[in-house]
């Protein structure tokens, strides 16, 4: 089954082509990966998808429903983990998952049973109390990704999920997306290529707003002509720009 | 409604829990009270000057207060606009009433408090001081003030919604000076008379003050009461209505 599919999906800027025509198809369940350096278009795409941002032409569907006809029938199945931190600094981490809960609409034990399955699956369980502003860069992180995956959402878009964390709270981030592997469906942006490398079923590699490689690690391996991500990339950045 | 709620909970959360709310909303005008108060011991009786008596200030006062809300709703909406919160609400449910109500809501409840803990104040200062001041004219100047509030807030939201979080309290701090001169706070501008008063009867804030101590006496007469509250509740109104279709605008040209 297709959970997101992009046809000549396009986004420009009066003289910016921010995201060039692009074709993608994201099947249910996987995690699919948007790697490009900065100003790639990756954050435009998923801002497209998740109807922050109109397309200029194109069209592109999210568990069928258009991004350009269908915007509430998108935002009920799409949860989004945008790149700057958006949690409530003021309030607790139990008070920031119960915001969304009710702003989604929930019962009063469905938010109960929502929040707690988000603390343990993120083990926020310790700092539950803890008002948002006293949380590390990863804490905080976690918290923004259990905010959008606590509505239920069929498809889940983090944005650059581990920028700026170190190393720990990097891996420890990796084993919780890798958790929702299978479960849901996942479009993830980065410009890390061990993260993905790490955590993606397939990998769409964007250049000045274009795809110019789609696939498992392997078959872009195999376009490329080389052997590692990183090397992948940079053979196939360079063609593309050559 | 539930999201309108949730958005208002959050709102009323995130004003009590900032320090600065406390020391703008409820601390300044306090101490301006209190302040002020003195002033007007100081002041000899055969002046007549009455401006400072607790029986006007108190109104003046509350009004001031108000000018605070203005600038805390105004930084609220500008700090979600700069960060990525309200890119978040933007893929929810919430719609562009849902966030307006939300706003305007929890600013009206916190400035409400405001106008009872000023007045609260300002009984026991009139017990000190020997001034009457009755608590049925307490009880009507409080919802006399309701429009003005609400005015304030439109204020907040249109200037949150325009301008960013560090441009946003500039433009508040203009109307908080402008409200508080021309809104005959600190100086009755009927005594002056000529093209001062002139200056204040063009602006809206004069009326605030003037129908909160007419609420507060209490004067219920057409010209010092009714005609100044219909013009706050039309000017309230006005900014309200202004201030919600510039957010909706806002969103939509987000989301292009």
């Amino acid at each position: 089954m297709t959970a997101v599919e992009a046809k000549a999906l396009t986004k420009k800027y009066r003289d910016k082509t921010a995201v060039d025509g692009i074709d993608l198809t994201v099947n249910e369940g996987e995690l699919f990966s948007l790697l490009g350096v900065n100003g790639a278009g990756k954050t435009t795409t998923i801002r497209m998808l998740s109807c922050l941002s109109a397309p200029t032409s194109g069209e592109a569907f999210v568990c069928g429903h258009s991004v350009t006809s269908d915007i509430a029938g998108v935002k009920s199945v799409i949860g989004i983990s945008p790149q700057d931190t958006a949690v409530l600094m003021n309030l607790t981490v139990r008070e920031n998952l119960d915001f969304i809960t009710r702003v989604f609409g929930f019962s009063s034990s469905k938010r109960e049973q929502r929040i707690a399955e988000m603390l343990r699956l993120f083990r926020l369980d310790e700092v539950e109390s803890s008002r948002a502003k006293t949380l590390s860069g990863g804490w905080m992180r976690k918290l923004s990704i259990a905010m959008a995956l606590i509505s239920e959402p069929k498809v889940l878009f983090l944005d650059e999920p581990t920028l700026g964390l170190d190393v720990i709270a990097r891996r420890e981030l990796w084993r919780v997306i890798e958790a929702l592997k299978g479960k849901i469906t996942i479009i993830l942006t980065t410009h890390y290529m061990e993260e993905a490398e790490q955590l993606s079923d397939r990998i769409a590699i964007m250049i000045n707003g274009r795809i110019e490689a789609i696939g498992t690690l392997g078959e872009i391996e195999k376009t490329a002509g080389k052997t590692g991500l990183e090397n992948a990339f940079v053979e196939i950045a360079e063609r593309s720009m050559a | 409604m539930n999201r309108i709620a949730a958005f208002t909970v959050r709102n009323i959360k995130e004003m009590v829990r900032d320090p600065l709310s406390y020391i703008f909303c409820i601390g300044f005008p306090l101490v301006m009270l209190i302040i002020m108060t003195v002033v007007n011991e100081s002041i000899p009786a055969q002046s007549g000057m009455t401006i400072f008596r607790i029986d006007n200030l108190s109104a003046g006062i509350a009004v001031f207060g108000q000018t605070f809300v203005m600038l805390f709703t105004a930084l609220t909406i500008s700090k979600d606009r700069s960060g990525a919160f309200l890119a978040r609400m933007y893929a929810t449910p919430m719609t562009p009433t849902d966030f307006t109500v939300g706003y305007i809501l929890p600013m009206l409840i916190i400035s409400v408090i405001q106008s009872v803990i000023t007045y609260a104040a300002s009984f026991i200062i009139s017990l000190i001081t020997g001034v009457s001041l009755s608590a049925a004219g307490i009880l009507l100047s409080v919802i006399v003030l309701i429009p003005s509030a609400l005015m304030f807030i439109g204020f907040g939201v249109l200037f949150g919604t325009l301008f960013n979080d560090k441009a946003a309290p500039g433009l508040c701090s203009i109307i908080i000076s402008l409200s508080s001169i021309l809104g005959c706070i600190w100086f009755d501008a009927d005594s002056a008379g000529g093209i001062v008063l002139k200056i204040c009867r063009a602006l809206p804030f004069y009326y605030s003050t003037r129908s909160a101590r007419a609420a507060i006496v209490p004067d219920l007469s057409a010209e010092k009461l009714l005609i100044p509250l219909m013009i706050v509740v039309v000017c309230a109104a006005l900014l309200l209505i202004l201030s919600a279709v510039v957010f909706r605008r806002k969103m939509r040209a987000d989301l292009a």
